[in-house]
């Protein structure tokens, strides 16, 4: 299987800035996400191989760019259901190293405290809506937040992402539908990576999702997915459309995944040629030669990032295993409900608005 | 069919594992003995060397302990039956486990000589024929919802010969908490099976008669008609105005002067009247022993308490002695034809009523207890009406079942008489056989307690009337 | 108080509750204009518009999906399944992501799914299913099954205002059939069971239109004293009432109008056995619909729906027992 944990592309070219509305700052906090959730992952491989993390485990190498471009569009107030593959989007929402770790680990600290494991989470605190396996489940839940928003007469946005499996089932239809049909302010974020554990898109659709988007009355944008500012820069647009009343749109980022499934699978199913040909699009790689030619210090925000990682472990290994005794506890909840809440926003276009 | 006992036992029916209990030969002059009594019936469980019947001869009686341990298959002689030494009279079948057999064993069945079905000469259990057992409503689809209460529920043939065999949870539950021996329960459920409400009845009719029928009250929540006897020194009252509230238990209540409460209305009705009793009728009391053995044959195979017998044969005593079924008012002594009897009823710590039973001597001991029963109920509930509690003219308490062996009633004004009945306790006492022999056995024994106003009648009466009362309770069934 | 049909009672209760509580809106297919299949939304539209009454596409996934989606960031729908069969289309969205979610997150789902049930009226296979059992395996998911109007009302409004996922499992075949006082106003039912007749002697353990059955076929049954405990709520299942009429009663019949394998009928009967042991007198007997699906023809229909005719017969054997 592929264990390296870091791409090493064979020409990674330098691309021109894709959005207008990033400054410096937010290019080297893309980076700074993509990089963490990267080394984060690979930290926890580690970890997983060591027998400190139980079951099996998911990454997203080579897809940074889409989680991290997508969710650094978003607002404080939006509400995010986060995939399994797009551990920035928590990062960027403000999810510290420690607990992600924990959350590996099944640690009290993790996000849901041992009860669910891997990327399966959400911070309720930051806006966030944790997944569920069942595939693509979180279309209608976001639907149904844009939904609140709308009936509310809110300003927010709804967003997640969703696989180009997914894409099969019937939720997709029913979400595709309802979002279009009352024209809902929310963004599904379609991730083809390619494969669904191992099957190929030719054995999954005949049409493309992106050419199904308009037949439903629903926008669809095509995008690099391996471009994180191409990625918010069409997450950004949608979001503006969205606010404006326009509906809905399905974003195509179109990336690769550059591990197995999870870590029991040793991808023998794709073709090297294709690994070598995503491989020379990292995202990471491509974005740190486009900070360079605009003289980024990328080496700092690196050293950096390895320090961040390093600590949340070693944060994380310090922490308890849940106590059997709790298990029963918040089956159900007692008492008023609490309302899913803002996230981080460290977007500059949300200047002022990303108190957590 | 899930779990039958019949066919576990029939498929267990092998001769090898049959133990034969024979006549014995008692002497080398015995050739033949008769069966006397069975102890164990065909299906009970018996131990090696318990016995397992008693034969006679014309030289020896002998009870025969059983040859091994197992279940008795068959029983071959009826009692009576007169055989030759060597006879078979029973086979023993021993390739069963104790607790196989049923626990109620030789006293439950009053016919202990039907065969049991398991015994079936031909070998053929009715669980070999399932169809028998099927719905009885063979018309209704196999797949009506009523076939799992159907399947749940052993059917009738079965529970027949299941329902000895064993005991419900909860009434084995219940019988070893009350240290009940279910062979001594009557069964009222399919095939005579005891249920729950026919033990918590025979535990009723028994904490009934138990001298600490405190204690069992407690248990059983049914309480006595009477839970204590408001017959005491007319200071009991008062003192009962000063107490306070019931100290919990192992506490020491403190030391008087305590806080003052005011009496409530009944008791002070009942003060008020008890006063005016003491202060009005010549008091006297006299008392009668009576040996209640024949009652509590009586009473057991009724599941009724003493109480009715008690007022029956009270009825039968005043009908005697009518100068005892009579109202004193001033200077006028009325005697009644109808006996309306005043059974006094608790109402624990409110007080107490004496509802009253209108024209009893024309209700049977049994219908005498529906109404007792009733009115206690009535009472207790507080739907007595004016006419329920007035025109009485002779009055019955029962304050014994608290164990107390002796008491002083206040006359119920303007009644004559009052009969207290105490508790109900096992006695050595003296008697005399038929042939004039002295002898001790233990009988229950009480005390029949009568006080009467010598305004109206003298010692001998009641004397008189008391012996009478003595004789009918102690001839029960016998008249 | 007024008298209502129990179908009127859920309307109250939905009415009030709207009313009171911006946050409750209705979701289901033609309840707006059309006022719902049962018309229990009859009118709504009119008083709360067509955004709180909201017609929705015919996607059972997608109104409860969506519906959780609203109740996470606040609101508190109340979806309508037009017949209670249809929820299996809408179950991966109710037991995967609704049940599920503040389990593992922390996140409530103020959530109401209202199930009309049942059968009794030549239905079918796919409109007069109790599914209530499904979801008594979804740990997170409250259920409950009035059997009266003014519980109708109160269970509802307990339903609507409970932060959790509710199936409020209506029976269609009492919408009209039974009547009663309601009280007026925003009264909450406890989630608990109700002794819908005290008694002694056995003690018939039912609920929703079975309760009525009960009621029906023990109203005089040899003069027995029989107990009828309605149990209202089946998640959470009110075990302590259950053991106190078993304590009572000794005897008990279990009866459910679903397929008896894994009914609720059979988890009552397994709590009984499990903690009621000691206080029984007779075996625990249920009536249950048989595993077959709910037939059309309504001799095939009155054969398989337990009547009070089949409750009065298990109870009389069980009390000769």
């Amino acid at each position: 299987m592929a264990t390296e944990t870091t791409l090493r592309p064979q020409q990674a070219a330098a691309i021109p800035p894709a959005s207008d509305h990033l400054n410096g700052d937010d290019r080297s906090a893309l980076l700074r996400y993509m990089l963490l959730m990267r080394g984060i992952e690979a930290r926890a491989m580690s970890l997983y191989r060591q027998g400190r993390v139980p079951g099996s485990f998911y990454d997203g190498l080579g897809q940074e760019g889409v989680s991290a471009g997508a969710a650094f569009a978003m607002g404080p107030g939006d509400g995010l259901c986060v995939l399994h593959r797009d551990l920035a989007a928590h990062l960027v929402r403000g999810v510290t190293p420690a607990r992600i770790f924990a959350q590996y680990m099944g640690l009290d600290g993790g996000v849901t405290g041992g009860r669910d494991g891997n990327v399966h989470f959400g911070d309720r605190h930051l806006g966030c809506v944790g997944m569920v396996s069942m595939l693509p489940d979180m279309m209608l839940v976001a639907t149904g937040m844009a939904m609140a928003f709308v009936m509310r007469g809110e300003a927010r946005c709804a967003l997640t992402w969703v696989g180009d499996g997914a894409s099969s089932r019937g939720d997709f239809h029913e979400a595709m539908n309802w979002a279009s049909l009352q024209r809902l302010p929310v963004i599904f974020v379609l991730e083809n990576n390619q494969y669904a554990y191992s099957t190929p898109l030719h054995l999954q659709y005949a049409v493309d999702p992106v050419q199904r988007a308009p037949a439903y009355g629903c926008a669809g944008v095509r995008v690099d997915g391996n471009d994180v500012e191409a990625v918010f820069e069409a997450t950004r647009q949608a979001r503006e459309r969205a606010l404006a009343g326009e509906g809905p749109t399905l974003i195509e980022a179109q990336t690769m995944r550059m591990h197995g499934h999870a870590a029991h699978d040793d991808m023998r199913y794709v073709p090297a040629e294709l690994l070598e040909q995503w491989g020379a699009r990292d995202p990471i790689e491509r974005h740190k030669q486009r900070l360079l030619a605009l003289g980024i210090d990328v080496a700092a925000v690196r050293e950096q990032v390895g320090r961040e990682v390093e600590e949340g472990a070693a944060q994380a290994l310090a922490m308890d295993l849940p106590d059997p005794g709790t298990v029963r506890e918040g089956v159900f909840c007692e008492g008023e409900p609490e309302p899913i809440g803002r996230g981080l926003a460290p977007w500059s276009g949300f200047a002022g608005a990303a108190d957590a | 069919m899930s779990y039958s006992p019949t066919e576990r036992q029939s498929r267990q029916e092998a001769p090898a594992h049959t133990v034969e209990v024979t006549m014995p030969q008692l002497g080398v002059s015995m050739a033949e003995g008769t069966v006397a009594v069975w102890h164990k019936r065909a299906g009970d469980w018996v131990e090696a060397e318990e016995t397992v019947c008693e034969i006679t001869t014309d030289k020896i009686d002998s009870e025969i302990p059983a040859p091994a341990s197992g279940r008795v298959a068959e029983i071959l002689v009826e009692a009576d039956e007169t055989v030759p030494v060597g006879t078979v009279l029973a086979r023993i079948h021993t390739g069963v486990r104790a607790g196989e057999a049923h626990p109620d064993e030789q006293l439950a069945a009053p016919d202990a000589r039907e065969p049991a079905v398991a015994a079936a000469p031909d070998g053929s259990a009715p669980a070999d024929r399932p169809s028998d057992a099927a719905a009885p409503d063979a018309s209704a689809p196999a797949d009506r919802p009523s076939d799992l209460g159907r399947r749940d529920v052993p059917a009738p043939e079965h529970a027949e010969d299941r329902a000895s065999h064993y005991h419900s949870p909860v009434v084995q539950r219940i019988a070893e908490r009350e240290g009940v021996d279910l062979a001594r329960v009557q069964g009222s459920g399919r095939g005579g099976r005891v249920r729950k409400q026919d033990v918590l009845a025979f535990i009723a009719r028994r904490d009934a008669e138990r001298s600490d029928g405190a204690a069992d009250y407690a248990r059983s929540g049914e309480p006595p008609l009477h839970t204590e006897s408001p017959y005491r020194e007319p200071q009991s009252a008062g003192a009962a105005a000063t107490a306070k509230p019931q100290a919990p238990p192992g506490r020491v209540a403190p030391a008087p002067p305590g806080e003052g409460e005011r009496l409530s209305r009944m008791r002070r009705s009942i003060a008020q009247h008890m006063v005016r009793s003491l202060r009005t009728a010549a008091h006297c009391t006299s008392i009668a022993e009576a040996d209640f053995s024949a009652v509590q044959v009586a009473r057991e195979a009724l599941g009724l308490t003493y109480l009715p017998f008690v007022a029956r044969a009270t009825i039968d005593a005043l009908r005697a002695h009518p100068q005892l079924n009579a109202t004193l008012e001033g200077e006028t002594l009325t005697r009644h034809r109808e006996i309306n009897l005043g059974i006094a009823v608790s109402l624990g710590d409110d007080g107490l009523v004496v509802p009253v039973i209108h024209d009893a001597q024309d209700l049977s001991h049994e219908g005498l207890a529906r109404r007792i029963t009733e009115l206690a109920r009535q009472a207790r509930a507080g739907e007595l009406s004016p006419d329920d509690v007035h025109g009485g003219t002779f009055t019955i308490t029962n304050p014994g079942a608290f164990g107390t062996v002796a008491s002083t009633p206040i006359i119920n004004q303007p009644q004559v008489a009052i009969l207290d009945l105490e508790a109900v306790v096992k006695r050595p006492v003296v008697f005399s056989d038929d042939a004039g022999q002295d002898a001790i056995a233990i009988r229950p024994m009480t005390y029949l307690c009568l006080s009467w106003d010598h305004r109206a009648l003298d010692g001998a009466m009641a004397a008189q009337f008391l012996s009478t009362l003595r004789a009918r309770i102690e001839g029960w069934g016998r008249t | 108080m007024p008298e209502m049909t129990y179908l009127q009672a859920i309307s109250d209760a939905l009415r009030e509750e709207m009313r009171a509580d911006e946050r409750v809106f209705l979701m289901g297919e033609d309840i707006g204009a059309f006022g719902g299949a049962f018309k229990v939304t009859d009118g709504f539209a009119a008083e709360f518009g067509s955004e709180r009454v909201m017609d929705t596409p015919l996607a059972e996934s997608a109104i409860i999906g969506t519906a959780v989606g609203a109740a996470v960031v606040g609101l508190r729908p109340v979806c309508e399944m037009q017949f209670a069969d249809f929820i299996a289309c809408g179950f991966d969205q109710l037991v995967n992501v609704a049940a599920k979610m503040h389990y593992r997150q922390g996140l409530a789902v103020p959530l109401t799914v209202r199930l009309p049930s049942g059968g009794g009226f030549s239905g079918g296979p796919f409109h007069s299913q109790n599914p209530e059992a499904w979801f008594m395996q979804a740990p997170g998911i409250k259920v409950l099954a009035p059997a009266t109007p003014e519980d109708a009302k109160g269970l509802l409004i307990s339903a609507i205002r409970d932060p959790n996922p509710v199936c409020f499992c209506e029976h269609k075949h009492l919408y009209r059939r039974v009547k009663g006082d309601v009280p007026a106003g925003r009264a909450a039912t406890p989630m608990t069971a109700r002794v819908a007749r005290s008694g002694s002697d056995l003690v018939v353990i039912a609920y929703g239109a079975m309760v009525w059955a009960a009621l029906e076929a023990t109203e005089d049954l040899d003069g027995a004293s029989i107990e009828v405990l309605d149990l209202r709520s089946l998640v959470p299942l009110d075990e302590d009432a259950i053991l106190d009429s078993v304590v009572r009663c000794s005897k008990v019949v279990v009866v459910d109008e679903a397929n008896a394998t894994c009914a609720v009928g059979a988890q009552v009967a397994s709590v009984i056995a499990q903690h009621g042991f000691e206080h029984l007198d007779g075996p625990v007997v249920r009536v249950a619909t048989p595993d077959v699906p709910i037939p059309f023809s309504p001799p095939l229909e009155r054969a398989v729906l337990p009547q009070p005719d089949d409750i009065a017969k298990a109870c009389r054997e069980l009390l000769a027992y």
